[in-house]
């Protein structure tokens, strides 16, 4: 191109895609273009964001790149385009109303924690927002889920019945406010607004002040309030009133799970936990998550820490992501617990309706508004592993899904669903060259889940618009995952692909890391509790390489009896009978765990087992029954949890110093005899050694069971995932034996259960269609 | 018993030579006797009007003697109640032994008693019938077919086309009993209260409903293998074939379980809803009509503990939930292959 038609003034489009729209995009690409006194408009469309300029190429080139350099804080650009287009004479810079245009292929923003802009307004006695419910603007507030389709733009989202005020649509075109095109604005003149229920369905307020009155005296009586918030209805009791929390469990039907606290402000919550600045970040970041931290063992608050979280050390604490949670956290000035609106096992309520049915069982008032939510989540949760400062996501959902943007990984030619597991349900799409990852969806072993799963299922296709070409799979034929693929590829005549579920894992950590397409073989370190093995029998603690688009299973955990079925899982007991039976010395410790007839009855059950497992999930649970901390559990994962806990105390005194594993340093072969870690428990237990220090040595063989594999196969990177490397002691630890003679990979934007399995299949998958 | 000059099943009883003629002369037809089992024909010349109903089943089950009975009563019982399932009036049984060289005559006149026990109970005639014998390890002691042929009750009208949503759940008694009283003693699993098979016939019951409900009986079932769950599951997946598709709701707080099977159940970690039954069935019943069947059917023999346990919905189609006490929805599912742990 000669240096004349890079100065010849023309019109030219930029396409860009990505996380463009719901962040105060166009508003920025306004100001933008003024300030270069360009003339053009400003549009979304399905497929992303439109600018039209005239100007010339080297102009739209510098255009182009401030939009990339400059964009607003939440928004991520995938791709700028620029192409020439039909000529228009501009007179102006404009933003113009969305258009329809293009297939959809938008990556979804998420749901924006409460700015600190909104938060200062509401609490200004002299702003027009003062102590406004539903304050938002263009940096925060609700977007995902209220989103009935794209692209997003107030009409398609279920702030489309709520008209503005004069003052509202005032800001809203006045290019120098924060709330210029921001789509969820709001005030107290045009408001979103609040209704008190009692749990008879009787309405007892709609006079905001009035609401929070009676719902703060109920909080102080010991009461549960249910609150709607983002994703669906929170329940909300005193967290400093056993009684309070007592009663909520009993309700719930959730006798000793973690309950998450709300904390009014940072000041109140660094009275109750330790708080680190890199937590501190993730707490008050726009996904504002559920954040794990160590709480004191005497809470300043007077927190009532025993009923929290039963014999843990840690406590899963959020602060106000909404307007309405600020409210009411403020006015009741202590911390609050803050769980799920359901009862014990079925998805969160979201809609009024749902929660007028279902939750006066658990709640006395129920605090509801008008604004609908389309899509239900529940909170997100996240930790830090203790030294490294490893971000460990244990729950994908508010703030986070559904927009997925793993580096490395791009596919743009398939498209493709993955229906994932069965207990951390999620689904994947690989859409158009971009990938989503849905919420958290819960365990499809409850009919209101699968509900639920499919109903999102349902919306994501209705957005997208879009039929896959092939539907992935999980390979246990019982999962209901696994069935409604059969159903959808039958329907949609598209091949249906099963992918064995370890293998999920491994692909989805590589592909997090853009191991993928390299060259250098991996080894994945894969442990779980339950995954449908190629053999017949329940995997869970595996070795997999993978080298050239290869998976190959070069060594496991020694299979034990997977006894009973479903009630393995609940009863760490059994997998200590299981691991143990046959060690002597156990005896005297198994033995009182059981009756006389359950003894007699599980020993002949064992002998008569078919099923097998390698399962490092249960193995945690076999060692923590026999020290002790839980022959039977509530939720999944207690026994492990339990067992963590212990380790990283006696670790926060003795450091990583501990030199006894449970197993030679060397391996003779990939097969890991869980017979004789379990033999060295034993022998411990029985010698007499503290629980903490045993705890700690089973996390230590653990590791070095890693480092003996590793060594044996000659590999040097390692990538791990699976629902056990959500123990952040054990990450840590395996850090710090195997780096930096070995590259260590962790799951990034994923959790490592479940939830990343439906990822995991398409990346699986990526490696059959692209060789 | 009568006196016999052998007292083990050999492979020469099944010849159809004299050995056999001593067992059947001997044994078997003096005990079952009637007129028409009497002419000792090829074949038994029934006189039989309208509708009849037809089945045949085979059983096969270890241990052969369990607590509260034997293969020989569950034989009869079996296929009487599968006449009954149809709404017919069960007349008429044949019976085919294939017995394991080695089966003691003890054991085999003990079958015999009971069949004849069981029979007599349930109204019903063997006119024919077969003995085979095969080697020792061929069989598991005794294998046993019976057919029956049933008059249908002239009021009966069950089919799963007459299902519709609304339609009442009931089952007749405890369910799971069966199932785990034979596990008890196949697994040597020892419970603290000796649990026994509620084999028995329900053929006086199911007919005595069918005089006073008629057509409101919309469909009857018996839950043996696979249990309550798996013939809901049929029921709601074949209903589902047509223009309205059909599921059903069960509330878990509803279905009547004995403690000790509930507790035996928990102990293995099974599900009492697919453990088998004998001396059960599943009505499914117009709503107007479903309080007084229950009502009458407390009444009956073996239908005191029945229960109204669900309802047909339209809700999702094709599906059976059950609602747990504590309120939770769970889909209660067809087994696929073996039972695998699902939870990770
Ligand atoms: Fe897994
Ligand atoms: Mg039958
Ligand atoms: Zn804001
Ligand atoms: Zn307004």
């Amino acid at each position: 191109q000669g240096i004349a038609a890079l100065h010849k003034t023309m019109t030219f489009h930029l396409h860009l895609t990505g996380q463009v729209q719901g962040v105060g995009f166009r508003p920025f690409v306004w100001q933008l273009a003024r300030s270069m006194k360009l003339k053009g408009s400003v549009s979304n469309g399905a497929d992303g964001v439109h600018i039209y300029v005239n100007a010339d190429l080297e102009t739209a080139r510098v255009l182009a790149r401030r939009v990339q350099a400059e964009a607003p804080t939440l928004a991520r650009i995938q791709s700028v385009g620029i192409t020439e287009a039909d000529p228009i004479d501009f007179s102006d810079f404009t933003i113009v109303e969305s258009q329809a245009s293009g297939l959809a292929s938008l990556l979804l923003t998420p749901d924006l924690a409460l700015c600190d802009a909104c938060r200062a307004e509401m609490d200004d006695p002299a702003n027009r927002r003062f102590g406004y419910a539903f304050t938002t603007c263009t940096h925060c507030g609700p977007r995902y889920s209220i989103l009935h389709q794209l692209p997003y733009d107030r009409p398609a989202t279920t702030m489309a019945p709520f008209g503005m005020c004069a003052d509202c649509e005032q800001e809203y075109h006045d290019p120098s406010n924060r709330r210029f095109y921001s789509q969820t604005n709001s005030c107290p003149n045009c408001p979103v607004e609040l209704s008190l229920f009692l749990g008879s369905g009787r309405l007892l307020s709609q006079d905001q002040s009035e609401i929070i009155r009676q719902s703060i005296d109920a909080l102080t009586a010991g009461k549960t309030v249910a609150v709607k918030g983002i994703g669906g209805f929170l329940l909300l009791c005193d967290a400093t009133n056993a009684d309070a929390i007592h009663q909520l469990r009993e309700r719930k039907h959730r006798p000793s799970k973690p309950l998450a606290v709300l904390y009014p402000s940072v000041n109140q919550l660094r009275q109750d936990c330790d708080l680190a600045d890199d937590e501190l970040a993730l707490l008050t970041s726009s996904a504002a998550p559920i954040i794990l931290l160590n709480n004191r063992v005497t809470p300043l608050s007077g927190l009532a820490v025993d009923q929290l979280a039963p014999g843990l050390n840690q406590l899963g604490v959020l602060l106000p992501y909404a307007p309405l949670l600020a409210l009411l956290a403020d006015a009741f000035g202590k911390p609050l617990v803050a769980t799920s609106g359901n009862s014990s096992g079925s998805p969160i309520c979201y809609t009024n309706e749902q929660a007028l049915a279902q939750l006066p069982a658990v709640a006395d008032l129920l605090l509801a508004h008008n604004r609908d939510i389309v899509v239900p989540q529940d909170d997100s949760v996240m930790r830090l592993s203790p030294t490294y400062r490893q971000p460990i996501v244990l729950r994908r959902s508010r703030g986070l899904a559904p927009t997925f943007m793993p580096t490395g990984f791009t596919h743009p030619n398939v498209n493709v669903l993955a229906l994932g597991a069965s207990l951390k349900s999620t689904f994947a799409w690989q859409l158009r060259g971009n990938t989503y990852v849905s919420q958290y969806l819960g365990d499809l072993e409850s009919y209101d889940t699968q509900t639920n799963f499919r109903a999102t299922l349902d919306h994501f296709l209705a957005l997208f618009d879009a039929t896959p070409d092939a539907v992935l799979a999980d390979r246990h034929e019982g999962y209901f995952s696994t069935q409604l693929a059969h159903e959808l590829a039958a329907i949609w005549r598209v091949p249906l692909v099963s992918i064995q579920h370890h293998e999920a894992h491994l692909a989805a950590v590589l592909a997090e890391n853009e191991l993928l397409g390299q060259v250098e073989p991996v080894l994945g370190i894969i442990w779980d509790g339950t995954g449908y093995g190629t053999d017949g029998q329940i995997w869970g603690g595996e070795f997999i390489t993978y080298e050239d688009g290869d998976f190959q299973r070069i060594g496991h955990f020694d299979y034990f009896d997977a006894l009973l079925g479903d009630k393995m899982p609940r009863e760490p007991r059994l997998s200590a009978l299981s691991l143990a039976f046959d060690i002597p010395s156990a005896d005297e410790l198994l033995r009182p765990k059981f009756t006389e007839k359950e003894w007699n009855l599980y020993t002949k059950v064992g002998v008569r087992n078919k099923l097998k497992t390698s399962s490092v999930g249960r193995l945690f649970d076999g060692v923590a029954a026999l020290l002790g901390l839980a022959d039977t559990v509530s939720y999944e994962g207690e026994a492990a949890l339990l067992l963590e806990n212990c380790a990283t105390r006696y670790v926060r005194t003795n450091g990583y110093t501990i030199a006894q594993s449970y197993l030679p340093e060397t391996l003779s072969t990939n097969r890991i005899s869980t017979k004789t870690i379990l033999a060295g428990v034993v022998r411990d237990i029985l010698a007499g050694y503290p629980i903490d220090r045993i705890a700690a040595a089973f996390h230590y063989t653990l590791v070095q069971v890693v480092a003996a594999v590793a060594q044996r196969t000659g590999v040097r990177q390692l990538a791990f995932s699976g629902g056990v490397f959500q123990n952040g002691l054990l990450v840590d630890w395996l850090r710090h034996e195997l780096e930096p003679a070995h590259q260590l990979y962790f799951h990034q934007q994923l959790s490592p259960n479940d939830e990343c399995i439906s990822f995991g299949q398409i990346a699986h998958y990526s490696l059959s269609t692209t060789n | 018993m009568p006196k016999l000059d052998f007292d083990i099943i050999t492979l020469g009883h099944g010849s159809g030579g004299i050995l056999t003629n001593k067992l059947l002369e001997a044994g078997v037809f003096d005990l079952l006797s009637n007129p028409l089992l009497d002419t000792h024909h090829d074949g038994a010349l029934l006189n039989l009007t309208g509708r009849v109903a037809f089945t045949t089943d085979s059983y096969v089950i270890s241990p052969v003697f369990f607590p509260g009975g034997n293969i020989g009563e569950l034989a009869v019982n079996g296929t009487v109640n599968d006449l009954a399932m149809c709404g017919a009036i069960p007349k008429y049984l044949s019976l085919g032994f294939i017995l394991e060289e080695g089966l003691t005559m003890a054991e085999f006149w003990d079958i015999l008693v009971s069949i004849k026990g069981a029979s007599e109970r349930a109204g019903v005639q063997i006119v024919t019938g077969d003995t085979k014998v095969v080697e020792r390890g061929k069989g598991d002691k005794i294998f046993i077919n019976t057919s029956g042929i049933g008059e249908l009750h002239p009021r009966a009208d069950i089919s799963i086309k007459n299902v519709r949503a609304g339609d009442k759940v009931i089952v007749s008694g405890n369910i799971a009993t069966h199932g785990m009283a034979i596990m008890s003693v196949r697994e040597g699993l020892e419970f603290e209260t000796t649990l026994t098979s509620d084999t028995a016939p329900l053929n006086h019951a199911v007919l005595a409903l069918l005089d006073e409900f008629g057509n409101d009986i919309h469909l009857l079932r018996d839950p043996t293998r696979g249990g309550v769950a798996t013939v809901l599951n049929e029921i709601a997946r074949d209903r589902n074939v047509g223009a309205t598709r059909l599921g059903i709701d069960l509330k878990q707080a509803a279905i009547p379980v004995l403690d000790e099977v509930a507790g035996a159940c928990e102990l293995l970690g099974l599900d009492p809803l697919y453990v088998a039954n004998e001396g059960v069935f599943l009505a499914i019943v117009a709503p107007e009509a479903a309080d007084a069947f229950v009502r009458k059917l407390r009444t009956l023999d073996y239908g005191h503990s029945a229960a109204i346990i669900g309802e047909v919905v339209t809700e999702h189609p094709g599906q059976v939930v059950l609602t747990s006490r504590i309120g939770g929805r769970r889909v209660v599912n067809m087994l696929v292959g073996e039972q695998l742990p699902r939870i990770c």
